[in-house]
């Protein structure tokens, strides 16, 4: 087994038992859906943070070679003039694919913050009344940004757009881990929906309300 | 429709998205569309992508998540402990004594980090957990922290004085020396702050630790120095010409990633809950940036902003009452927009009056970034607070509240300023013109 | 009444901004106030890289963008920054006028329109010390942000170092870049003084921006408006010609008084070693342009 699928393997056996003792069912061999949904959010965290550690890697990289001139430089050698292309473009590109992969799973975690003061005041069930009026104004407006980042690729691989920098790159492909995160937030936004129509609460609601003071 | 009623009706849903817990980078995202289906003929969808796309793919944000992933690696290591160890034994007498780890944090590290909510997330990482430990009020300590995360941007590197510069044609060389002596006066005006207030509730802070012999305080003053190693390692590679301000944060992930080795304090499957942390807190930061980047643009459409700002130049007002309505201005719609999106959409405008009344621009700038410091800490829309709820598990509007004397203090900052120039414009003057 | 909104990449006080603006006012005196055009400067609405796409998707109808920021996309758009292949605004305007087609009709794949084009005052070098012929660009570290200039690092033995616009201060500070190639305009705007010491007025390659409409954009307009907005452009290219002429000179000036030293004309050595790298990178631009690439050059060098 690779390192990352025994790291999603881990947060996937947190996430199912985390999530079934929330609903208050013991888990169940036949509830395949939980496994492959958990499985998309692993996978998509993963690549999120392989883009945050390419970035890492190759400023790494990057200001290594500048060392090394300096150093060439200081022995009197020449330069090797090693960089690499379009760092900035490309790290650019990284941070975009690594913001937008990890939404959903960053949704699961509770992570994605909102103001919850008003609704611990009102009474429970107007809190799932309102809370089930926003899911449904989140589903499409989740619904509509995977769309609207389709658009944006179609339109990208319609005209061929490159990149300006030093390297031509197709922005379709930079902008394809958009479409993906997205969707990955819609169906995470949907799951959450199904949990909250089932038990009242969205399965995150534990570790967002408290306070660890 | 009018542009009066739509601004009302786009506050209106706003507060009630919020206030109802839509998740805040949706809220924006909300309004945004709204406004552009109510003001423009153009598809909302298109320019939402542009908009997230654009302000997404940007070289200066990458230090956003490599800062964090920082923070979270050092929170995990010896090293905060270490860092309060080896400064408690000489703050005791100090009122306020390891609150002010915040504030001084804070202004060290803005000299690596250009932006308010990295400063915060990495300092807050570092500072929070280990003040909680040892019993101090934790509303002044995230408040003050939410307050000195934004000397991140008066503090040479800064984000907001690039693009100040760029808009306006000013030397970023100035504007960035200009920016250290009010940084340095702000960061003096947070810690007579928090003196004041431990002089007057000795109930909230934690009982002094007993007075330790000098030798024991040396041999704690040493565990200071991998701390003292860190910075001087991150600021030295951008001033040794190593790496740019955007790639010392990278150096900062791998210099605190070699400390915790050498500390063998940092196990795989820490280093693994802290990228995953670092991903995900990042990812929240992140798509709060892209529902705003998308509200700026839908901003640009209405031209809310752009009119509002030309509604104060009708007035003719004398050059002290102009400063006082665009302080005004800049807080009122710094509780809306995030203050890069700000001076981006209102300098067309802003910037032609005050250079009519006279006002020095390199001067002018250091004002923007006082005022856009303080829209990082005014709810509902303030990154500061978006961080510190992250970190702490308090709501956006606590935050705030517990962070209200600070941006009263940058008020107080901004007066200051208004009344003594020469606190942004001598330092330059020396330096630059012999 | 119709109201366009028009991104452009500049702030308000560049040249091209401000000719921008004119034409702007003259298009809405022109048609007594049928059609007004909006502008968002400085990339407030929509960044530089941004802005043919979302004139292409009419997000907005009318843009502003440097030519060959798009390069990449097709050599047509790289040719206005081959080095050496204009000497003056003359050359540069014979250069404009054999281009123009090939430019109108790359751009008429995406929908768009050319409006106008103005050109950029002439590349210089600037660098922290005297640079008297191409062998002092030996192993300097050279800023480069386009393939065009990498190939000029590349075949001058420079080191090519990538730095954005903002970060050239601190990277010039703090040694991580030493030498950049880039207008007199750019020099004043962002107070290169602070940081370099010489400018060498080469005259490398005269670069243009140019005005384009989103053509469905333009076609509903009414047959009155449209030759207004002709008129229009037309007027703000000539005027914006000679502003770029006027912007060089009071640009090179504002140099002379600064605390740098200018050193106009440049040193023969340099030029000359600079030319053969120009004729290399013509010949690669006309390999790479096919036939259309040498109708272009051979229609303008006639
Ligand atoms: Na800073
Ligand atoms: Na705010």
């Amino acid at each position: 087994m690779t390192k990352a699928t025994k790291v999603s393997g881990n947060i996937i056996r947190k996430h199912v038992t985390g999530v079934l003792r929330r609903i208050g069912r013991p888990p169940q061999e036949s509830d395949v859906m939980r496994r492959i949904l958990d499985l998309i959010y692993a996978f998509s965290l993963v690549l999120s943070a392989a883009c945050l550690l390419a970035i890492t890697g190759l400023v790494a990289i990057q200001v290594g070679a500048r060392v090394l001139d300096k150093l060439l430089r200081l022995a009197g050698l020449t330069p090797m003039g090693w960089q690499v292309l379009s760092l900035p473009e490309i790290a650019g590109f990284l941070l975009a694919g690594a913001s937008f992969l990890a939404l959903g799973p960053t949704l699961k975690a509770g992570a994605h913050i909102r103001v919850t003061m008003l609704l611990r005041i009102v009474s429970p069930g107007l809190r799932t009344i309102i809370e089930r009026a926003v899911l449904a104004v989140a589903l499409a407006g989740s619904l509509y940004l995977a769309y609207a980042m389709a658009n944006l690729v179609w339109g990208s691989w319609r005209f061929n757009d490159l990149s300006i920098g030093l390297l031509p790159i197709p922005l379709i492909w930079p902008q394809l881990p958009l479409v993906i995160g997205t969707f990955v937030l819609f169906v995470a936004l949907l799951d959450e929906a199904v949990i909250h129509l089932r038990s009242g609460a969205f399965s995150f609601g534990g570790s967002e309300d408290a306070l660890p003071e | 429709m009018d542009i009066v009623s739509l601004s009302f009706i786009l506050l209106v849903i706003l507060l009630l998205a919020l206030a109802g817990g839509l998740w805040i980078a949706l809220s924006l995202g909300l309004i945004g569309f709204v406004g552009m289906i109510a003001a423009s003929g153009v598809a909302p969808y298109q320019v939402m992508s542009t908009a997230m796309w654009q302000s997404l793919t940007s070289w200066d944000l990458t230090a956003l998540p490599m800062f964090v992933l920082m923070g979270e690696v050092l929170y995990r290591t010896r090293l905060s402990r270490d860092l309060f160890e080896g400064l408690a034994p000489w703050v005791q007498r100090l009122p306020g004594r390891l609150l002010h780890v915040s504030v001084f944090g804070s202004t060290v590290f803005a000299a690596v980090s250009g932006s308010s909510a990295a400063t915060c997330a990495t300092i807050g990482r570092i500072v929070l957990p280990e003040l909680k430990r040892r019993g101090y009020d934790t509303s002044r300590a995230v408040g003050t922290l939410a307050g000195s995360g934004t000397i991140g941007l008066m503090i040479p590197p800064s984000i907001i004085l690039i693009v100040y510069a760029t808009a306006t044609e000013q030397s970023v060389a100035r504007l960035f020396i200009a920016g250290v002596l009010p940084g340095l006066m702000v960061a003096g005006l947070f810690s007579g702050f928090l003196m004041v207030w431990a002089l007057l509730n000795p109930r909230l802070m934690p009982p002094a630790d007993p007075p330790l012999p000098w030798a024991r305080r040396l041999t704690a003053t040493l565990r200071l120095l991998p701390v003292m190693g860190l910075i001087l390692g991150v600021i030295g590679s951008i001033y040794a010409g190593l790496a740019s301000a955007t790639e010392a944060a990278a150096v900062g992930v791998l210099l605190s990633l070699a400390l915790s080795a050498a500390q063998q304090s940092l196990s795989w499957g820490g280093f693994r809950d802290a990228l995953f942390s670092a991903t995900r807190t990042s990812c929240m930061i992140c798509f709060i940036l892209a529902g705003a980047a998308f509200l700026t643009a839908a901003m640009g459409y209405t031209g809310i902003p752009r009119n509002l700002a030309h509604w104060i130049g009708g007035f003719g007002l004398a050059n002290w009452q102009l400063l006082m309505a665009l302080t005004l201005f800049f807080v009122v719609m710094g509780c809306f927009l995030d203050g890069i999106s700000m001076v981006v959409l209102t300098t067309s405008i802003v910037v032609p009056m005050v250079t009519a009344a006279g006002f020095d621009l390199i001067w002018f700038g250091i004002f923007i970034v006082l005022v856009v410091e303080m829209a990082q800490i005014t709810p509902p829309v303030g990154f500061n607070l978006y961080v510190l709820q992250a970190l702490t598990g308090r709501n956006i509007l606590r935050v705030g509240l517990d962070a209200l004397p600070l941006f009263l203090l940058l008020l107080v900052a901004v007066v200051l300023l208004a009344i003594f120039p020469q606190i942004a414009l001598w330092l330059p003057a020396t330096m630059l013109d012999v | 009444q119709t109201t366009w909104d028009m991104p452009t990449p500049y702030p308000d006080s560049n040249f091209h901004t401000v000719n921008t603006a004119q034409f702007a006012q003259d298009v809405k005196d022109a048609t007594d106030g049928a059609l007004e055009i909006q502008l968002h400067t400085a990339g407030s609405l929509f960044k530089h890289p941004e802005i043919k796409r979302s004139v292409r998707q009419g997000n907005a109808q009318i843009g502003e963008a440097l030519i060959s920021l798009h390069a990449n996309e097709s050599p047509i758009y790289g040719l206005d920054s081959v080095p050496f292949l204009v000497a003056s605004y003359d050359d540069a305007k014979r250069l404009y006028d054999a281009q123009r087609p090939a430019l109108e009709a790359q751009l008429e794949k995406e929908g768009l329109m050319l409006l106008y084009s103005v050109p950029w005052p002439p590349q210089g070098v600037y660098a922290k010390q005297l640079i008297s012929s191409v062998d002092d660009l030996v192993g300097k570290k050279f800023r480069t942000y386009n393939p065009g200039t990498a190939r000029i690092a590349e075949l001058a033995g420079a080191v090519p170092v990538q730095i954005e616009v903002p970060d050239l201060p601190t990277a010039f500070a703090t040694g991580r870049v030493e030498v950049t190639i880039t207008s007199g305009s750019t020099g004043v705007e962002a107070r290169f003084w602070d940081f370099v010491t010489h400018y060498h007025d080469t005259q490398a390659w005269i670069p243009r921006n140019m005005v384009f409409v989103n053509k469905a954009a333009f076609d509903a307009l009414s047959p009155e408006v449209q030759a207004a907005v002709k008129e229009a452009a037309s007027a703000a290219e000539t005027r914006g010609w000679d502003a770029s002429r006027a912007e060089t000179e009071r640009r090179i000036g504002q140099l002379k008084e600064s605390s740098m030293t200018v050193v106009s004309p440049a040193p023969e050595a340099l030029l000359e070693g600079l030319r053969k790298i120009g004729a290399q990178i013509a010949a690669e631009w006309s390999a790479a342009a096919g036939e259309e690439g040498a109708a272009i050059l051979s229609a303008y060098n006639q």
